[in-house]
């Protein structure tokens, strides 16, 4: 045994004599099994609710647009960036093609972002009776963008799913029977607004603030969701007041 | 010959005035998604793809699909797409 270490651990016993008091010490050790030990587990440890989640692997959309799967093209000009499709989007398989953009919301780099962002705006702004069908496909995507808990893309998501309850008839009334899969997170952020007294708030014009969004989805999902859609908003998030009723 | 017959179109097409808008109106919009999608206006358009009609929107009769040079396709949204700050960039052809 080293000679420091020794004439530490003297001293240590000499005053714990003195003031014959047994440390506490780390507790399901060796120590702690001596009589009159004190243990002390210390502070609980975050749970993390809001902690924006690291995917480990990249998403499906990743993949096809890598291989150059999908018929879109990045158009850039003083206007701003616009997708070129290379085919009609009504003759696109939705089935295979909206599922793929939906699961592109969880990314958070160019062009992933822009193009998945962009690929399900156009394709549900032009997609009428054939978006209905696909819902169920959609609701696994939808619920990994949001678990992933960060700000950008819980926006993302929350504008799409504005889209997505307008977009054509019955959508929103389709969407009732998942609301337990995609409220739980809109119930955890519904309070997340900044207080920053009466300084301005830019993210108020830039929508990106996310307990309005919020707000504003639930809304929207009550008025599209036919009668059954408040109950179950408010079974899934309880401090949701209805926006019709009252 | 039928290249020849083109660019004599073109040549017969050429606007006379140029003006850039101070308000959105209808006109800019359509303008916009016309030179979104790479085309001066409705003439060029014409010109350059006579065999695609310019695919619009039912219920206000705004531009839906056009046809970029390269054969690729623009869709536009239902409502309003040119923001405030793109209107003044916009150029309103005149024959």
């Amino acid at each position: 045994m080293p000679q420091e270490t020794l004439r530490a651990k003297t001293k240590y016993s000499k005053e714990a004599n003195d003031k014959c008091i047994i440390p506490r010490c780390q507790p399901f050790t060796v120590q702690a099994m001596r009589k009159g030990c004190e243990t002390d587990v210390g502070m609980p440890p975050m749970a993390g609710a809001f902690r924006a989640r690291n995917k480990s692997t990249a998403t499906s959309f990743h993949k096809f647009y890598e291989r150059g799967d999908f018929p879109i093209a990045l158009e850039h000009d003083t206007k701003g960036n616009k997708i070129a499709w290379k085919v009609e989007i009504e003759k696109l398989d939705y089935h295979h093609y909206l599922p793929l953009f939906f699961d592109g919301l969880c990314e958070t780099d160019h062009p992933h972002e822009f193009f998945s962002r962009q690929g399900v705006h156009d394709m549900l702004e032009h997609g009428g009776s054939k978006i209905l069908p696909v819902i169920p496909q959609l609701i696994i995507p939808l619920k990994n963008a949001l678990n992933t808990r960060k700000k950008p893309v819980v926006c993302t998501t929350l504008k799409v799913l504005q889209h997505l309850v307008v977009s054509a008839d019955m959508v929103g009334e389709a969407l009732v029977p998942y609301y337990r899969q995609i409220l739980p997170i809109l119930n955890i952020f519904k309070n997340s607004n900044v207080n920053s007294g009466d300084g301005i708030d830019y993210s108020q014009q830039k929508r990106e603030n996310v307990g309005d969004l919020i707000q504003e989805t639930l809304e929207s999902f009550e008025r599209h969701g036919g009668e059954d859609a408040f109950i179950n908003i408010k079974y899934m998030v309880p401090t949701y007041e209805s926006c019709m009723l009252n | 010959m039928a290249s020849g017959v083109k660019v004599a179109a073109m040549t017969e097409q050429k606007p006379t005035k140029m003006v850039r808008p101070k308000h959105w109106d209808e006109t800019v919009e359509e303008a916009y998604r016309f030179q979104t999608a790479g085309y001066r206006d409705a003439v060029e358009y014409q010109t350059l793809k006579p065999d695609f009609e310019v695919d619009r929107w039912p219920h206000n009769g705004y531009i839906k699909k056009l046809v970029r040079k390269n054969g690729y396709y623009n869709y536009f949204n239902k409502e309003r797409e040119c923001p405030d700050k793109e209107i003044h960039k916009t150029k309103i052809y005149m024959y």
